[in-house]
């Protein structure tokens, strides 16, 4: 009875989400195929042509619209990210290992760890370029201050994500490792790592992905050299073009790649997983 | 090195020797003031309730708990503060504790191969084979430790740690994940394969009949202390106090005041010539000697009267339970071996007696 109205009426919603959450993209996907040069980003289309995807590529006769000066920024966000990436999670793992034991101030340090993704950006960003430019007076950069701000924004993600993980593990398996005779680290590098790699590709995941779209705080603390979400923004202020919406579908088509790429080695090791919660149901 | 206390001329016969081990988890005491000495090739099973602090003392000489006082040594070392890798003991766990991600002898290999043993890849491979087979697994080493019966898995995790070849190996109710079948099973081969490597086992376990069967002595624990030490003949015979009475389950407790040799308990006065010292006054009689009567028929021991509630049938003998005038309930067991079982009647009065020099009687008093 109930089921027969709560039923459809949620699945009405869910279809409205995801229309809601996909709608920009499926309207940013039409436009990057508008016709060229003269197509503008509005409807109807004129003509379907891959025009714009060309034009990202310079493989188009010149004309009055510039390439996109995405080229470097695209290269720096990916190695900024991929730099926090490695940071955050290396030190989330080890952190969130070194809460397993209580420790004098832990509550204090975990607030402190957690206050990092809470704090607006924005203040963040204008603390930074504040602190490097009159404090310190260091030269701000991409690599570093903006580095800095992202290390300090992901890595309470790596940490909570590695602090879920480690609280369901099951610790007798490092403790028969050490009675077998083999040292703390051979252990933590034989036996834990891989038990808790599932979490460890979900920490890096989102280090990742929070690093490359990170825009409030690089703005400030960036200086110079722009990363791929300052770019953008920078032509968004002179006119708007199809090629944006064309780069944009690709960059989303990147995002679905790594999605990918984690979906199969998250699949590799949750079968790794499901052997050691079996174990546990003998228990 | 540290200044020694007593007791270090009999280290060469002794493996390991506990020594005033006290460990607290905040104002809980686990184990408190806790010696003990174990011998070469000796099996010693830990008895005692849940939270008697068997496990914690299993821990500690393991290394993965620290005391808050004493010292442990192990080989003739004071070992209280070398870390769990480098004490050579081995550990089984309850839930075995096997390396999931790992197959059956990268299991058994995995202390040779990532330890310090020093030994080349197929002597390490010739080692972890032969000890798969003393466990009866051969054939199955290339399975994934998901793919085996907990019967199974319980044997790598016993030869993973009988690779290491050490002289301690510690069992934490190893036995306890398994059905009755296997349990007794694992019992025998525990047994011949401690015969054939010498090892001295020491088996933490809830239940009375695997600490009986099992030991060579039996270590009776009760809140944190070590209440009784003895072979399992002198713990079932003559229990230290009413508490390894009542937690070997084989005796019908009854409250009571001991006074000038004589009890006197819900079963009237009865004269107790010895006296086990204790802190409260407890007559305990054998559920296999008690007998039941018809309340008519003349008795020439104490005796009390209850009303017979249900029995139940355990192979080799059969249980029978009463119930006394306070709600108390008493067991009686009879042995199948010694005939037929009497039948009672539901719900109708009986009167159980016993002879007086078989009971064992606890008191303040003692003569």
């Amino acid at each position: 009875m109930e089921s027969r109205i709560l039923k459809p009426a949620l699945g009405l919603y869910v279809a409205l989400f995801l229309l809601f959450l996909y709608g920009p993209f499926v309207v940013l996907t039409i436009i990057s195929f508008q016709q060229g040069p003269e197509g503008g980003p509005q409807f109807p289309i004129i003509e379907w042509s891959t025009y714009w995807y060309r034009h990202i590529f310079g493989l188009t006769p010149p004309s009055r619209i510039a390439p996109l000066p995405f080229g470097e920024a695209l290269l720096r966000s990916l190695t900024l990210a991929f730099m926090t990436m490695v940071v955050s999670t290396v030190l989330g793992v080890m952190s969130a290992q070194a809460f397993r034991r209580k420790f004098k101030g832990s509550g204090a340090v975990f607030y402190l760890i957690v206050l990092g993704m809470m704090v607006p950006g924005v203040l963040t960003g204008l603390g930074v370029s504040l602190l490097a430019n009159n404090i310190i007076g260091i030269e701000r950069h991409w690599y570093t201050t903006a580095f800095a701000t992202h290390v300090a924004y992901t890595f309470p993600f790596a940490f909570l994500v590695m602090l879920a993980i480690l609280n369901r593990f099951d610790s007798s398996v490092e403790e028969a490792s050490w009675s077998l005779g083999v040292d703390p680290w051979t252990t933590f590098r034989k036996v834990t790592f891989p038990l808790i790699f599932p979490g460890v590709l979900s920490a890096m995941l989102f280090a990742f992905t929070l690093s490359l779209d990170e825009f409030p705080r690089t703005l400030f603390a960036s200086g110079r050299d722009q990363t791929l979400p300052l770019a953008i923004y920078g032509t968004f202020a002179v006119e708007i073009h199809p090629n944006i919406f064309a780069f944009g579908v690709l960059t989303t088509l990147f995002s679905f790649a790594l999605l990918s790429v984690y979906g199969i080695l998250m699949a590799m090791s949750v079968r790794r997983a499901k052997k050691m919660a079996m174990q546990e149901d003998i228990e | 090195m540290r200044p020694r206390t007593t007791g270090e001329v009999d280290l060469d016969t002794s493996v390991f020797r506990l020594d005033g081990v006290t460990k607290r988890y905040g104002d809980l005491v686990a184990l408190d003031n806790a010696t003990l000495d174990a011998g070469e090739n000796e099996y010693i099973s830990f008895l005692g309730p849940s939270g008697s602090g068997k496990t914690t003392l299993l821990r500690v000489i393991a290394g993965f708990e620290a005391p808050e006082a004493g010292r442990v040594f192990f080989n003739g070392k004071d070992i209280t503060n070398l870390p769990a890798h480098e004490r050579g003991i081995g550990f089984v766990f309850q839930n075995f504790a096997l390396f999931p991600h790992l197959s059956v002898i990268q299991n058994v290999s995995f202390g040779l191969t990532h330890g310090k043993s020093g030994l080349n890849a197929a002597e390490i491979e010739r080692r972890s084979l032969e000890m798969i087979e003393i466990v009866g697994l051969s054939g199955m080493q290339g399975r994934g430790v998901d793919q085996i019966s907990g019967g199974q898995r319980q044997r790598v995790a016993l030869a993973r740690t009988l690779t290491m070849q050490p002289k301690l190996v510690l069992l934490d109710e190893p036995l306890g994940a398994l059905d009755a079948n296997l349990r007794g099973r694992m019992r025998n081969e525990l047994r011949a394969i401690r015969e054939r490597l010498g090892v001295t086992f020491v088996h933490v376990t809830g239940s009375e009949t695997e600490a009986l069967a099992m030991g060579d002595r039996v270590v009776v624990l009760d809140r944190g202390r070590i209440i009784q030490i003895g072979t399992p003949g002198e713990v079932y015979g003559s229990p230290a106090s009413p508490d390894v009475a009542h937690f070997l389950n084989r005796f019908n407790l009854f409250e009571g005041k001991l006074a000038k040799g004589t009890f006197t308990g819900p079963f009237g006065a009865v004269p107790a010539a010895h006296a086990v010292r204790s802190d409260r006054d407890i007559y305990a009689v054998r559920y296999d000697r008690m007998q039941a009567v018809d309340p008519s028929a003349p008795v020439s021991g104490p005796a009390i009267r209850a009303r017979f509630v249900a029995s139940e049938y355990l192979g080799s003998s059969v249980m029978n339970f009463f119930e006394a005038g306070d709600g108390h309930v008493i067991e009686m067991e009879h042995h199948l071996s010694l005939g037929a079982p009497q039948t009672f009647e539901p719900r109708q009065d009986y009167l159980l007696t016993w002879n007086p020099e078989q009971a064992i009687v606890f008191g303040r008093e003692v003569a």
